[in-house]
């Protein structure tokens, strides 16, 4: 697979996984393009050990988790602007309000359910975040639960 | 009672932005070279100020010990502080972005930590070489200055030194310190988050 090929393919899956980690396009984009100017970087010293999705969610995961040090190193995104000045808005509130329920999960939590809904295997999940396999079950099913309820309270 | 709610169908409707990967190899490489520029200007700057030193050495020819200690110490001083500098990068840029979150995290944490020890010891130990160094350097000029003089110069050197030691030197550590150990604890929660 060539890197257009991967970025084409991954982008908007790692772009959600972002997007369910802080819940802001702006911070999502910036995460997502740091993941992928590592992947791009990394990708000939890729071998095939895990597969390309997992190697990929690593990544990201951890440019996730690495933001917590980086709220003012981080450039903002130097895309230019006028590429994007269409006010993206979702017209769906029924995903708005579960990207919002989403970020408000603990950082790990908001990792596997974004990781899940993205149908990674739990296999695979596990392998990303470095739990066991039963315990990453344990957890997307608590996490379901929770958001379950909040959907509830929400009378939608 | 969980799977009610279909999360999926919902997920999969976020809206993408997506940049063209051109855009965004170009961004990599810009990102690329701030960060070696920053690196080697902060660098060059301390290696000029060596050269500048050990100039006054060869072209004046100090007489007194005193001055070529001072030197040696002020080198010292640069170099250990560039030496840090220069492992400190090499760490942040070594480390390994594939492993898993968990381990990531524990590499993460054992980085800070040893930033927070090293930031102030090493912070310390800067100044106040330096602040001997300069002391002794000057020593055999103001031997040879009016005592009125010697003293305004001493007396200058020595608030500039005092300034650094109570005021600059502390408030940096602190700062830093400050958003060091935020960062620590941030972390380890994480690190709870996996553990429980």
């Amino acid at each position: 697979m060539t890197f257009e090929e991967i970025y084409k393919v991954y982008w908007p899956k790692v772009y959600r996984q972002c997007m369910g980690y802080m819940n802001d396009p702006d911070t999502a984009k910036d995460i997502a393009q740091d993941t992928f100017i590592k992947v791009w970087q990394h990708l000939p010293k890729f071998r095939n050990e895990s597969s390309i999705g997992t190697w990929i969610f690593r990544i990201s995961v951890n440019s996730c988790l690495r933001q917590i040090g980086k709220d003012n190193k981080m450039p903002k995104s130097e895309l230019p602007n006028e590429i994007f000045e269409e006010i993206l808005v979702n017209d769906e509130p029924k995903v708005e309000f579960l990207y919002r329920c989403i970020s408000e999960l603990p950082e790990v939590e908001r990792i596997i359910i974004s990781l899940e809904l993205e149908e990674l295997k739990q296999k695979e999940i596990a392998k990303i975040v470095g739990l066991s396999e039963s315990n990453v079950r344990v957890r997307i099913h608590r996490i379901k639960e929770k958001l379950t309820k909040k959907f509830q309270q929400h009378g939608r | 009672m969980a799977d009610n709610i279909n999360f999926k169908q919902y997920w999969k409707k976020q809206i993408i932005e997506t940049p063209t990967p051109e855009e965004l190899i170009k961004k990599a490489n810009k990102f690329k070279r701030k960060i070696r520029f920053r690196l080697i200007v902060a660098n060059i700057v301390l290696l000029i100020s060596c050269m500048g030193i050990s100039f006054v050495w060869f072209y004046y020819q100090p007489e007194y010990l005193t001055t070529k200690i001072g030197i040696i110490v002020i080198i010292i001083a640069i170099l250990i502080y560039l030496a840090f500098q220069v492992t400190l990068t090499s760490l942040l840029f070594k480390r390994n972005y594939e492993v898993n979150a968990k381990d990531q995290l524990l590499q993460l944490l054992k980085l800070k930590e040893k930033q927070r020890f090293q930031r102030t010891t090493l912070l310390n130990g800067y100044f106040f070489l330096l602040s001997l160094g300069l002391g002794l350097y000057m020593y055999e000029y103001a031997v040879r200055m009016t005592l009125t003089w010697a003293i305004v110069t001493y007396g200058i050197v020595l608030f500039m030194i005092a300034l650094n030691a109570f005021y600059f030197r502390p408030k940096t550590i602190k700062k830093q310190q400050a958003q060091l150990n935020k960062l620590i604890a941030q972390l380890k929660d994480l690190k709870d988050q996996l553990n429980h």
